[in-house]
């Protein structure tokens, strides 16, 4: 606290390192992993509530704002296992341009007030979709619970640099990273293919007869 | 306290079983679209989570795994748009229940 009053009436702009010290003497490491795991809770209440209204909400727009919160969620995840590049990613790609890709699904097919999605869904398609869910928490969370424990590294994950990850992408992953590129390239073209070729067929047959 | 690697492993499961709940409830296929989203999230988190959290080094390729899948994702999501224009002007509809003919009967 002294040396932060001082650095103040001096002028000098401290530097992260001086307040990462600062944090280090104020905040023990019992601090640091109680923030840890309520930043953990907060992102797992985001991830639950939101995935519940993306599952479960009657309007499909709705149900989209429940996926952001959702994605929001996950990017958090990712920011706590120490790569930011990660979840600024997931912002970029799934709430920027997925999202308003489904979005643009949403006002094409015009299903927001009259749509199939207001009514309930039926009792047998309902059991299933609980049954598969517990299901699949049966009888994969025992599994984790009891496995991962034994799995887990000692220390905290660190940060990767960066450059690591480009390497990464043009030595050991290079053909997925060139198919990629590929794929993108051949779903955008077929999409644009598939909208397009209805429609003037559609004018042929209008102009026809 | 049960491990952090459970816990996110834990989470991705969550999203794996909420994915699941809504891509058999869901009625239409923007719905549907929307419950895979969540499913592939859950897959990037699982695959970061084992990368960042187990011993062996391989952190950056995990993340790296990540960003494919997000990337399929985005091809993903945009060739199910283009199929959903295209069945909405041939059915009039998106909702599943309708979709059961391949080939337009007059033809």
């Amino acid at each position: 606290m002294g040396g932060l009053l001082f650095a103040s009436a001096v002028g000098v702009t401290p530097t992260p390192s001086f307040f990462q010290e600062l944090a280090a003497m104020v905040l023990p490491t019992l601090g640091h992993q109680i923030m840890a795991y309520a930043a953990f809770g907060l992102y797992v209440l985001l991830i639950v509530g939101g995935g519940l209204a993306a599952a479960l909400a009657r309007t499909l727009v709705r149900a989209l704002m429940g996926l952001v919160v959702t994605f929001l969620g996950v990017a958090g995840m990712y920011l706590l296992m120490a790569s930011p590049f990660l979840a600024f990613m997931q912002l970029l790609i799934y709430i920027g341009a997925i999202c308003v890709l489904i979005f643009f699904a949403i006002m094409l097919v015009r299903n927001t007030a009259s749509g199939e999605e207001m009514h309930l869904p039926g009792l047998g398609q309902a059991a299933f979709a609980g049954l598969s869910a517990v299901g699949v928490l049966a009888v994969f969370g025992p599994v984790i619970v009891l496995n991962a424990g034994a799995l887990m590294k000692d220390a905290l994950p660190t940060e990767t640099p960066l450059a690591e990850l480009g390497e990464g992408l043009l030595n050991y992953y290079v053909m997925p990273f060139e198919l990629i590129s590929v794929i993108l390239l051949v779903a955008m073209a077929g999409g644009a293919f598939l909208a397009y070729e209805r429609r003037f067929k559609a004018q042929d047959e209008v102009t026809k007869p | 306290m049960t491990s952090p690697l459970a816990l996110f492993m834990l989470a991705a499961l969550l999203l794996l079983a909420i994915g699941l709940v809504g891509l058999i409830s869901r009625r239409t296929l923007v719905g549907m679209l929307i419950s895979v989203e969540m499913l592939l999230n859950g897959a990037g988190l699982s695959i970061v989570a084992a990368a960042k959290l187990t011993p062996g080094g391989l952190d950056g390729l995990g993340q790296l795994a990540a960003i494919f899948v997000m990337g399929l994702a985005a091809a993903e999501a945009a060739l199910v748009l283009a199929m959903m224009v295209v069945v909405y002007r041939r059915f009039d509809t998106v909702a599943t229940e309708a979709l059961t003919t391949l080939k337009d009967a007059e033809s």
